[in-house]
Formats: C-alpha cells, sequence, structure tokens
C-alpha cells in the first residue's frame, strides 16, 4: 500500500496478508479452470486432482484468517488498513466457496463421463460460460491486487452476462430432457455444474464490491449500480 | 583565485591611495569618506554576487548562470563550463539509458526486472503481453500478485533456477510460457519468458501424428490378420472363404489407400517447385469432381453443380482436382441420405472462389480451427465407417496452399457446413470475352 506507517514490520505484515490472499487466490483459479477442463474433454485424473486441492484452499483459509486476527489485536488498525484486513476476511469466504464449486463441478463431470448417457459436445455453451466466470475471476483477483476501482466497477456489470447464459443454459437442458427422458440425470448433473459456474461468477462478482470498499471506503452490497458520465460506475443512491 | 585575491588587493591599494591623495589636497575626514564609501560600494558588489550565487545554488538545475561582472565574472565563467559540461554528461547517460531500455524492450524474449522481495521493478514490451502485466501501473507490485498460478509460485518459492519452468497463461488465448529466473545484481532477479506457445502445439500435433499412422494401419492390419489366421486354421468353404479373401481385400486397399494419401502429403510439402503455370480447363475438371461425387453418393442425395462459363486457372490439374474432389467428396460423406449438396466456382471479387455446400451433420466450432491436421477426427467411429482416411483436408489444404488459395470453413453442428476455396488474381486467367460465347 502506498501510505507508509511508522512501523515498517506493518506495512510487512499487510503486504504478506495481501500475497496470501492472491496466492490463495491463483489456487482457486487454477481449480476453476481445471474443474471446467475436466467437465469438457473428461480428463478424470484432472478431476481427483481438483478434489485433492481442496484441502490447500481450506488450509489457507484458516491461516489467512489467523493472520487477520492477530493483526486486529495487534497493531489496531484503522482506516484503510481496517477496510483492507475487513474485506480479506470476506475475500477468503468467497473464495473458499469458489473453491467448493469447482470441487463440485468436478465431481459432477467425474459422474457424467463415467454414466457417458450424454455427448458432453453438445453443452459447448456450458464450457464457453464457464470460461468467462474463471476470466471474471481472474480479473476480479487482478483488481483485487492492484486495487483498481474502475476495473472492480466494470467486471461486477460483467455478471449479468453469465447469469444470462446460465438461462439459456437451462432451456437448452428442459428441451433435452424434453426429448429424451434417458438423459435427465446427467441433465440434473448438468445443471448442478452450470448453477456452480453461475455462482463463481456471483463470488468474484462479491471480491470486487470488497475492492471498492477498501479503496472507496462505500459498501455498495446489494445497492444498483449507476454509470456516471464519465463512464465510471457509482452506487445508486 | 589567486588573480581574485590580487585584483581586490590592488582595488584596495587603488582605493587607499586616492583616499591619501583627497585627505592630503582636501581634509583627512575627506580621504576618510572617499575610502569608506569605496569600501561600502565592494561590499554591495560582492554581496549583490554572492546573493546571485546564492539564488542559482538553490534554484532548479536548469536555471541559466546569473550575469555577472568584473571579479566575480571568472567565479561564475568556470561554473558555467563545469554546469555545461555536467548537463551534457547527464545527456549522455540518459540517452544511454535510453538506448539500452530500448534495446530491452525490443527483446522477442520477456524480461521482467525483480526487487529483493520479487516485486517488479521494470519489464519490457513482451513482458506485459506475457503477464497482463502493465509498467505503468504493476510497478512495485509483488508479481506472485498477478501472475497467480501455483506452479510459478512454487517455481519461485523453491529458489531452485536450474530449469525453465513451462506453464499456461491465465487469459482466455492461452500462451504457454518457458519462465527462467536468472539472478542479477543486489539480489534482483532477471526474469525471462519466452512464448512457446507454437513449439507446443507442433509436438503435441507430432505425438498425435505418430500415434494416429500406427493407429490407422493398425487397425485394418488387425482385420487382416484376424482373416488370415481364420483362413489358415479353420477349413471353410469356397463361398465362405471367398467373403473373407474380399474382407482382406477391402482392408488391404484401405491400408494402400492411407499409405498413398501420406506418399501424396509428403510430396506436396517436399515438393519446392511451385505448381506450374498450366492452363487448368475448369468445365471438364469440375465435371470430374461433379462423377466422382455421384458415383460416392449412389443417388442418395441431391447434387448440384454451377459453373461459371470461362473463369479458368493456371497450376497443376493433378492438385487441384484431388483438393476439389476431396471437399466434395467430404461433403457427400458428411450428408445424411436426402440432404442438398451444392458445388459452385465462379469469378469473386478479383478472383475465383469454389464453394461447396451441404446440408449435412456440420462441425461443432471447437474443431474447426483443427479439421486440416492430419488424422484430426470430430468422431472417430463415423469417419472411419464413411470410408475417409483422415488425410484428405490436410491434403486439399497443401494442395491449395501452393496455388496461394485460402480455404474458408463456416459450420454449425447439424446444420450442414460451407468450404470455399478462395483464388487470388494472380492464379486466375482472364475471362474470355462473352462476346465470343455469345455468338
Amino acid at each position: 500500500m502506498a501510505n507508509d506507517h511508522l512501523s515498517k514490520q506493518f506495512d510487512n505484515e499487510l503486504e504478506a496478508l495481501r500475497s496470501q490472499v492472491l496466492q490463495m487466490g491463483g489456487l482457486v483459479e487454477s481449480q476453476v479452470r481445471g474443474a471446467i477442463q475436466a467437465f469438457s474433454n473428461g480428463n478424470l485424473s484432472l478431476a481427483d486432482q481438483i478434489v485433492a486441492t481442496e484441502v490447500r484452499v481450506n488450509a489457507f483459509e484458516v491461516q489467512i484468517d489467523t493472520d487477520c486476527s492477530h493483526i486486529i489485536v495487534r497493531r489496531q488498525p484503522a482506516a484503510t488498513d481496517l477496510r483492507l484486513i475487513m474485506a480479506v476476511t470476506k475475500v477468503v469466504t468467497d473464495l473458499e466457496r469458489i473453491g467448493d464449486e469447482a470441487h463440485k463441478v468436478a465431481r459432477m463431470a467425474r459422474q457424467i463421463h463415467e454414466h457417458g448417457v450424454v455427448d458432453v459436445q453438445h453443452f459447448a455453451n456450458i464450457r464457453h460460460t464457464g470460461d468467462a466466470a474463471v476470466n471474471m475471476l481472474r480479473q476480479a483477483l487482478d483488481a483485487f491486487a492492484r486495487l483498481d476501482v474502475e476495473d472492480a466497477g466494470r467486471i461486477i456489470t460483467e455478471d449479468r452476462v453469465i447469469d444470462f447464459e446460465f438461462k439459456s443454459v437451462i432451456r437448452q437442458l428442459i428441451t433435452y430432457m424434453m426429448e429424451d427422458p434417458r438423459t435427465i440425470s446427467t441433465s440434473l448433473d448438468i445443471i448442478w455444474i452450470a448453477k456452480a459456474i453461475e455462482r463463481i461468477g456471483d463470488h468474484s462478482k462479491n471480491i470486487c464490491e470488497q475492492v471498492i470498499y477498501i479503496v472507496m471506503g462505500t459498501d455498495i452490497r446489494h445497492t444498483k449500480l449507476e454509470m456516471g458520465a464519465d463512464g465510471k460506475m457509482f452506487p445508486k443512491a | 583565485m589567486n588573480g581574485l585575491v590580487l585584483r581586490t588587493m590592488a582595488m584596495l591599494l587603488a582605493a587607499a591611495l586616492g583616499a591619501i591623495a583627497t585627505g592630503l589636497l582636501l581634509a583627512d575626514h575627506w580621504g576618510w569618506a572617499l575610502f569608506c564609501t569605496t569600501l561600502i560600494a565592494l561590499l554591495a558588489y560582492h554581496l549583490r554576487h554572492l546573493a546571485l550565487l546564492n539564488r542559482w545554488v538553490s534554484g532548479a538545475s536548469t536555471d541559466p548562470i546569473p550575469e555577472s561582472s568584473g571579479v566575480w565574472d571568472e567565479v561564475f565563467a568556470g561554473l558555467y563550463r563545469r554546469h555545461r559540461l555536467e548537463v551534457r554528461q547527464r545527456r549522455r547517460f540518459a540517452r544511454l539509458l535510453a538506448r539500452s531500455q530500448q534495446a530491452g524492450r525490443a527483446l522477442p524474449y520477456g524480461v521482467t526486472i525483480l526487487g529483493p522481495d520479487m516485486q517488479i521493478v521494470w519489464c519490457n514490451d513482451s513482458a506485459e503481453a506475457h503477464f497482463s502485466i502493465s509498467r505503468e501501473s504493476d510497478i512495485g507490485q509483488p508479481i506472485t500478485n498477478l501472475v497467480r498460478q501455483p506452479e510459478f509460485a512454487g517455481y519461485i518459492k523453491s529458489a531452485n533456477y536450474a530449469e525453465p519452468l513451462e506453464i499456461a497463461t491465465a487469459r482466455p488465448d492461452e500462451l504457454i510460457l518457458s519462465i527462467q529466473m536468472v539472478p542479477y545484481v543486489d539480489s534482483h532477479h532477471l526474469l525471462l519468458s519466452r512464448d512457446v506457445t507454437q513449439a507446443y502445439k507442433l509436438g503435441i500435433m507430432r505425438r498425435d501424428f505418430v500415434a494416429n499412422v500406427s493407429h490407422e494401419l493398425r487397425t485394418p492390419l488387425t482385420v487382416l490378420i484376424g482373416f488370415l489366421e481364420t483362413v489358415r486354421d479353420l477349413k471353410l468353404d469356397a463361398s465362405r472363404s471367398r467373403d473373407y479373401l474380399n474382407l482382406m481385400a477391402e482392408q488391404g486397399h484401405r491400408m494402400q489407400s492411407i499409405i498413398e494419401d501420406l506418399l501424396t502429403l509428403s510430396t506436396l510439402e517436399s515438393a519446392l517447385q511451385p505448381p506450374g503455370d498450366e492452363r487448368i480447363d475448369m468445365a471438364a475438371l469440375l465435371a470430374q469432381v461433379r462423377n466422382e461425387a455421384e458415383s460416392l453418393s449412389a443417388g442418395r442425395h441431391s447434387l448440384s453443380v454451377e459453373v461459371e462459363p470461362g473463369v479458368d486457372l493456371t497450376g497443376n490439374t493433378g492438385e487441384i482436382t484431388s483438393a476439389f474432389s476431396n471437399l466434395a467428396n467430404n461433403a457427400v460423406r458428411y450428408t445424411p441420405p436426402g440432404g442438398s449438396i451444392r458445388i459452385q466456382w465462379r469469378a469473386a471479387g478479383d478472383g475465383a472462389e469454389y464453394c461447396v455446400t451441404d446440408s449435412g451433420i456440420g462441425i461443432a466450432a471447437e474443431h474447426l480451427p483443427r479439421l486440416t491436421e492430419r488424422f484430426y477426427r470430430v468422431d472417430r467411429s463415423r469417419s472411419r465407417e464413411t470410408g475417409g482416411t483422415g488425410l484428405g483436408l490436410a491434403i486439399a489444404k497443401h494442395a491449395l496452399a501452393r496455388h496461394q488459395a485460402t480455404l474458408a470453413i463456416e459450420s454449425e453442428a447439424g446444420k450442414g457446413s460451407c468450404f470455399t476455396v478462395r483464388f487470388p488474381r494472380s492464379r486466375v486467367l482472364a475471362v474470355q470475352p462473352r462476346s465470343v460465347a455469345l455468338n
């Protein structure tokens, strides 16, 4: 962070905290990416690997939360520093949930490919939605690393695209199930995957909201964003 | 300095002499008054220049040296010379620095300089593109905050940089980077990155190719050997053994056509000479393409061929025929019975184009970029039963590339495909005047 503290040590602690969050983010990112890949090309060893990574993500969450409470107790931070720490505890929860969703996608991918009733090739749009979610998560973490409010505002609006794609996947699945009832159980699995991807988008959006909270100190959760005259987003009064 | 002291002394001496003379001529106090006035003037002169010097020293370094007169002129002139030398040197260093930074920026490799805590100190344009970082906004940011792949973090942490690391970038258009850390002055590090996507893909392609060739040849061979053993070990009646021999011959032909296609491909690839300039009679060529397609279709599809008369090509007849009939035969193979296939040849824009449109099973978008790879199959079981070797499009692409033609594929799964070959103007012979045809 730009503002220097009297204690260099404090700065280092905050910097280390941020780095830890981003490393956890990297781990979750690769998990989501792998889960989508496992679904689209049936790479089952990849799916197993993702399930195994879950443990590491959880360990990160516990570690970072402990670090946060230690900093609060020892340093009694104020203003930006306090906001950063508050935001970190929330971002970490979001990241852990994203990891859970990736885990879910991998597990479902395994089931679908083992059943092999439905050709996954027909679900190119799921992969497309998945890629969009991965991209959104990556950009959200970039915005967190750079504390870039403008980017964060832009990404929040991108979540709508994923929601829209989710609905179109559901529509496609409904026609599928009506045509051939044998595909119902697999289709239900695919719905879980689509829902998980949609949730990943939501959690990424939450991360962006925390970025805005850290920098501007305004809590924009559960508010509608408006486009300003200068193209920037700001919460509607 | 010496000159300065001497000149001041001389001035004081002159003032003293003047004062004594005045004292002798007029009165003592007039002499003292003159002497004091001279001293005060001298002091004022020095103070003024001292103030000028002070102002210049504490001002911006680019300010010009103040104007001066008398003894101070020498001092200021010396200062001016030194100042000019410094400015010139600074400019030279700036130029050198800019040049070396430009050299770093122009490198095809990504170069990122990392500080002691792995924070970004500087990076060149390639590194910006590789890691999606920016020289403007990301200086001072730890690199692992932005390049978050767990493998990369592990590599940095391991502090063992003997071997390069290959990672896939997190961007939508995934790159494969080969990354290496090099220790640098003052516990800084150089992070070198190289885009090896092409080589990586080529490696995969080569591996796939070898596996595919062996697989494609082994399948008919297994069938052949199976029948051979049956015929050898069992006593079969004449009609059964003839059936088996027919099947064996079929598989033998299959292997033969694969090998022929492979040889055609390698000839096309290794042929150095460009295809000749012989005139290709397109009407005859397309009639041949039509015949082949019709015999393959055996009346199951509605086939239409539209040829614009008078548009001919130059090049190698054999190569163009094989490319065109490959495209037409593919359309027949991948269109279910009852579908329609439309073959068009016409002048278009500057050049000419050949279009094969079908109402067949179509191709999903993710297969399109790899379609012309050897033995690439969208659906393994299906392609073999239709009797293709898996090399047709690869041959067509090579043959067309040798004629500077481009192959564009538009397709949607379930709706059909459209393969369009576009020839440049240089390959198209001037259209014969229409009036001749009318007469």
